[in-house]
């Protein structure tokens, strides 16, 4: 399997999915005009690594999203549904919710996941 | 079919009736909650939006103010140098108003020809005091160099790529043109000449008549309307002097408002 990597655009995230280390990295801003054609080929990268991904392979995924519009909200809460399907597969994941300390949305968008994903294991990372 | 079939299959029917109903309420829920979610954004965004237009619109009008003053300060020390009273400028300002409105110009530009009329004798700067100031009349030499405040003006302020500076050079390189083609300094004649030299001139003149100098009294209004009938399409563009004499007690007004104080 590849690693994925996407560089960011103006409506867009970068995303820096190491295949070796299990560090997914998606970071920046996401509202791009058709989200759903954005992130096909991303969610489908995430269901086939946690195929192919030993169970006690650590997993670290790094969300540090500035900003995000509804629909890819909408994306991030269908993301976070295959997570925790994995976790419930016996993956072992660790998911940090990153963001900057003046950017209330994000902090909220991360509690928000935190109270609907209570299995998996969230942390709000504040940067420095 | 036995009851113990039926049994079974209501039974796998009421269990996907639930789990598609939790499905269902799942993603009723989440909807709701990306929803609120995204109205809280939308409204801190578009509050930020509005504090950012206005502090934009603060700085539009903080640069409009700021040019009005220096592109009228530069007016005033142009006159301040020639000993003529700074209400000159103002009252030019609002005569070539008056005329651009009733020519018909866009309301923007008669408001721009007010800013940037004052300027027409911003060349003057530029003239030595010993023939600027001179009490008397100009010898041919002096009248020569003070007539190179024209083209000084428009040298100052051509090179501007501000559109109301432009508009200024342009006033002070025509505003002494005349309509007959004998002016300076190129003898322009007729719309050669642009409409806001044309307009500054008459203005100017309008207000130079009437106020006295070192070296003249103040004109009575008879004399100055007599002259301007007999320059009407001479020294003046003949729209022009109806448009002055049709609207004359506009004119009036504001030369009475803004009188010099003595």
């Amino acid at each position: 399997m590849e690693n994925l990597k996407i560089e960011a655009t103006k409506y867009t995230p970068e995303i820096d999915f190491d295949v070796v280390n299990g560090a997914l990295n998606i970071t920046g801003k996401s509202y791009p005009e058709n989200t759903f054609e954005y992130y096909k080929p991303i969610v489908e990268w995430i269901k086939e690594y946690m195929t192919v991904i030993d169970n006690d392979r650590k997993i670290t995924v790094n969300l540090d999203l500035e900003y995000l519009n509804s629909s890819s909200l909408k994306a991030y809460f269908d993301l976070f549904d295959i997570l925790e399907a994995s976790h419930n597969n016996g993956k072992n994941i660790l998911i940090n919710w990153i963001f900057d300390e003046e950017n209330d949305i994000a902090e909220e968008t991360g509690e928000d996941f935190i109270e609907d994903f209570t299995s998996l294991n969230i942390k709000l990372v504040v940067k420095d | 079919m036995s009851d113990d079939k039926l049994l079974d299959d209501l039974s796998t029917l009421k269990e996907s009736f639930i789990s598609t109903i939790d499905k269902l309420t799942k993603d009723l829920k989440r909807s709701q909650k990306i929803m609120d979610r995204s109205d809280r954004q939308q409204r801190k965004e578009y509050d930020e939006l509005q504090v950012q237009f206005e502090e934009v619109e603060k700085l539009q009008k903080e640069i409009e103010e700021t040019q009005r003053e220096v592109v009228f300060t530069m007016g005033s020390i142009a006159e301040s140098r020639s000993k003529e009273t700074g209400n000159h400028v103002r009252r030019v300002a609002e005569y070539t108003y008056l005329f651009a409105k009733y020519i018909g110009l866009p309301a923007k530009e008669c408001e721009m020809l007010k800013q940037a009329s004052p300027m027409h004798d911003i060349g003057k700067v530029a003239i030595p005091d010993a023939v600027l100031n001179k009490p008397g009349r100009f010898n041919e030499e002096e009248r020569k160099i003070m007539d190179t405040h024209a083209q000084l003006g428009y040298d100052m302020l051509q090179s501007s790529t501000r559109p109301l500076l432009k508009m200024a050079a342009t006033v002070a390189y025509e505003h002494h043109e005349k309509w007959n083609g004998k002016g300076y300094p190129n003898q322009l004649a007729g719309e050669e000449i642009h409409i806001y030299g044309r307009i500054t001139a008459l203005a100017d003149v309008f207000d130079a008549l009437g106020s006295a100098r070192v070296y003249k009294p103040a004109w009575d209004d008879e004399r100055i309307f007599k002259m301007f009938k007999e320059e009407r399409g001479e020294h003046f563009d003949p729209q022009l002097i109806d448009i002055f004499f049709d609207n004359l007690d506009e004119f009036l007004v504001i030369r009475d408002t803004m009188k010099d104080i003595a």
